[in-house]
């Protein structure tokens, strides 16, 4: 065995050896050259400066909901609020800047194919927006809010939590806010910096009665937002914005949902399970393929889909299968979503496979500057790192107690709580 | 000799006529020092008497004026240039256009009161006393610039001036509270809370007005109508446009915000209100941005060519300050063209300390989040990077 480990540890060290010294920019790159790369030192892993990358993985063309076309993310949005709008007779829009088409372009053309009384722009005034909405949604009209970045969201968190989440059960089920939507941009997007790129799904995690749902992908987002938009709940759904023009697949023109509260499956594997949502998804799925070319580890790829309520039946019929869980996310780590997760899986899936001390790794994406040639302010909340840190992340889970760790830099195990 | 004296006379009149028909522009001209001149009367609400309508200007005010005006002017076309060139990155407000609302606050006040406005910071932050250099190092990231390259274009800070704030309307309370603490301390000292006509429509806007003038806080709330929030003009935005009267029972002045002179003079009506305890008082600066409300925005699409062609020829703020001052001989045409090249020099050079000066460290992205004794480790963006947080 340890003979094994020496002959992987030399064959990874040779590889290494010839990779680039310093990583580069992988625009669609795929597979990152330097993998596996023996940082000289974990000190010189943190000084060199990480890009934001991923590849947008489209999914294949749907063939049951009848004629597609290709969308990016923000037309499948529009297609779906056109839908919306067709459909239901008291479905409004409203938010900031939305009645030109929205500062990214989700409503370009519906104020002029459903009239100004139907598609309208409110003043600066989130706490008013939202509020607002909720009280058209308790009239029983269709209330489609916008916040135009999801930092913005923090003046109308009163009226989420304490007004919208609590309505029906506080009137014992006499009113509702049900039919209300609020779409907000979210996410990293390279040079956001400190408000325009927050994940702040873990705010809302804490708080029964709405529902939070993030889409990974154009085809996934119109189902998802149809689905947010006719369900019964307060619903927050929210647009990974570095996605609005990046990704772009084939989207059925008709309206169609895809469930809330069901996690996908995208890949089967046997190893080890990896969790995400939003963007991330684009970056486990290419760890999930590294790891398989490089590692011979087996992945299974699923995407969370909807926050709250979240499919715990799929996540833990997962790790059973696999006995090891990686969650990544953008947000900062401690309260992130993933210790949510994490906990309930590790108190709900009993297995003699589990390591439970140990298999689990909840994994986040704090600050990074940019790039040595663009020099973003360093004050970004969230980049997407390198598929790279995260397949040497699932070596160490996958490996943790067959294979030590073979070359010098990582001298320690990854502290994995 | 009669012929001569005659002709001589009839050159002296003709000079007098020539005077009298620019009194549009100046009233009289006092010494070689100074000149007084017209300026605008306010609207007022809740007010029994406004500021002057005609005001003294020295040639030592007019020069220091027009340099700190085409100061800001240039350093933000600078920081255009910047961005275009890829030097400075993410978001950038500019505020050209609104050169003499920033230097006629502070001609208005004293160094030792405070101010606190929104993203759209630059200028404030010169007069404030940031050097050209550390604002544009700060825009383009690097060691020098005044927030060690951290905050970036809306996060500047100085002494008695706390930002530039990202979140429209969040910096009404802060104002607020660094009134209450002036008038706690009782050091005579104001604050100026600046915010846009799209951040009046903000609930958090009201809150700080009716803490303000419930507890007599001396704070001049300032609204800079530039009459866009983003591409919304303001007819769009807001039930009533004239934000001077939105103080409800907080009394305002509705001021050119084109003229530095009318600027000035506001604001130390404004203070000296604020400053004899009457409580708050709110002063809407009429004003106007050449540029988009950032960089991603062409600022074409919302407003006009011809509007802001119409603004710069006739309202510029820079043009108004040069006209009086060389129709009043307060300054020669060469004068004021030579301290146009002195301040060219000045923001070339700031602009090439911008783009050569290093980066900061990366050990130091982890500094500053808690204040602590000893330093402690934060996790980087997976479990191997740690950074040590020194504070």
């Amino acid at each position: 065995m340890a003979l094994v480990a020496a002959a992987a540890g030399w064959l990874l060290r040779l590889r290494a050896a010839g990779a680039e010294g310093h990583w580069r920019r992988l625009r669609g790159a795929g597979l990152a050259r330097g993998f596996l790369h023996p940082a000289a030192t974990v000190e010189d892993a943190a000084q060199r400066r990480q890009v934001a990358h991923f590849t947008f993985q489209p999914d294949p063309e749907p063939r049951e909901y009848g004629q597609t076309q290709k969308m990016n993310l923000f037309q499948s949005v529009s297609s779906a609020l056109d839908n919306s709008l067709a459909k239901d007779p008291t479905a409004v829009i409203f938010g900031e800047d939305v009645a030109f088409g929205g500062v990214f372009r989700c409503t370009v053309g519906l104020r002029d194919k459903y009239g100004k009384d139907r598609v309208f722009n409110t003043p600066l005034c989130e706490q008013g927006i939202v509020g607002f909405g909720i009280g058209i949604a308790v009239t029983g009209a269709t209330a489609i809010a916008e916040i135009q970045f999801a930092d913005y969201i923090f003046p109308a968190f009163d009226q989420i939590v304490n007004e919208a989440a609590k309505y029906r059960y506080r009137s014992g089920d006499l009113f509702n806010c049900g039919s209300l939507t609020i779409r907000s941009p979210w996410g990293c997007v390279g040079h956001g910096a400190l408000y325009h790129s927050q994940s702040p799904e873990a705010f809302f995690a804490h708080c029964p009665g709405i529902k939070v749902v993030i889409p990974r992908s154009p085809f996934q987002a119109k189902g998802l937002l149809l689905s947010c938009i006719e369900d019964k709940n307060p619903c927050i759904f929210f647009e990974p914005k570095i996605l609005y023009r990046a990704a772009a697949e084939e989207v059925p023109v008709e309206p169609y949902n895809i469930p809330l509260s069901q996690a996908e499956v995208i890949q089967e594997g046997s190893d080890v399970t990896l969790v995400a949502w939003g963007t991330q998804v684009h970056v486990i799925r290419e760890v999930a393929s590294m790891a398989k070319e490089k590692l011979e580890v087996s992945c299974e790829v699923i995407d969370l889909r909807t926050i709250i309520p979240w499919d715990v039946d799929t996540i833990c019929k997962s790790v059973i299968k696999t006995g090891r869980l990686l969650i990544s996310h953008e947000a900062p780590l401690t309260g992130g979503f993933a210790s949510e997760i994490s906990s309930t899986v590790q108190a709900l899936a009993p297995s003699p496979r589990l390591e439970c001390s140990g298999a689990i790794s909840a994994h986040c994406n704090l600050c990074l500057p940019g790039s040595s040639d663009s020099p973003a302010s360093a004050s970004q909340v969230a980049v997407i790192t390198g598929t790279c840190r995260h397949t040497q992340l699932i070596f160490c889970i996958s490996s943790r107690d067959r294979v030590s760790p073979c070359w010098s830099g990582w001298s320690r195990t990854p502290d994995l709580k | 000799m009669k012929n001569m004296l005659a002709a001589f006379i009839s050159r002296v009149l003709r000079r007098v006529a020539q005077k009298s028909a620019r009194r549009v522009l100046v009233a009289s001209r006092n010494s070689s020092n100074d000149a007084t001149f017209e300026i605008k009367k306010c609207d007022l609400y809740l007010l029994e008497e406004g500021p002057p309508v005609t005001t003294v200007l020295t040639r030592a005010e007019g020069l220091k004026y027009y340099r700190m005006m085409l100061t800001v002017r240039r350093m933000e076309l600078k920081a255009d240039q910047l961005y275009k060139q890829k030097f400075i990155r993410g978001f950038c407000h500019l505020c050209d256009g609104q050169e003499a609302c920033c230097v006629g606050l502070e001609a208005g006040i004293n160094p030792s009161d405070h101010v606190i406005t929104s993203y759209r910071a630059h200028g404030v932050c010169y007069t404030r006393g940031l050097s050209v250099r550390s604002i544009l190092a700060e825009l383009t990231g690097r060691r020098g610039g005044c927030a060690k390259g951290k905050g970036g274009s809306m996060h500047m800070y100085t002494k008695n001036f706390y930002g530039g704030n990202g979140i429209v309307g969040a910096q009404g309370p802060l104002g607020a509270g660094i009134a209450l603490a002036c008038k706690y301390k009782g050091n005579d000292e104001i604050c100026l809370t600046l915010y846009g006509d799209g951040a009046a429509n903000q609930g958090q806007i009201a809150e700080a007005f009716n803490m303000a003038a419930l507890w007599k806080l001396p704070c001049v709330f300032i609204c800079e109508n530039n009459l866009y929030g983003m591409g919304t003009s303001t007819e769009r935005a807001a039930a009533i446009p004239d934000y001077y009267k939105r103080g409800n029972f907080i009394p305002g002045l509705k001021v050119d915000g084109m003229d530095v002179l009318c600027v000035r003079d506001a604001t130390k009506f404004a203070a000296d209100y604020c400053r004899s305890g009457k409580g708050p008082i709110l002063m809407e600066l009429q004003t106007y941005r050449y540029h988009g409300h950032s960089m991603s925005d062409p600022g074409v699409s919302y407003r006009t060519r011809e509007e802001i062609q119409e603004v710069r020829s006739k309202r510029d703020p820079i043009m108004i300050l040069q006209d009086r001052m060389v129709n009043s001989k307060l300054a020669t045409v060469e004068e004021l063209k030579e301290i146009g090249a002195e301040v060219r020099k000045e923001i070339d050079d700031a602009a090439q300390f911008a783009t050569t000066d290093p980066e900061p460290h990366l050990e130091e992205l982890g500094h500053h989040i808690y204040s602590s004794d000893s330093s402690f480790e934060v996790r980087g963006a997976n479990p191997w990077i740690k950074f040590k947080s020194v504070s």
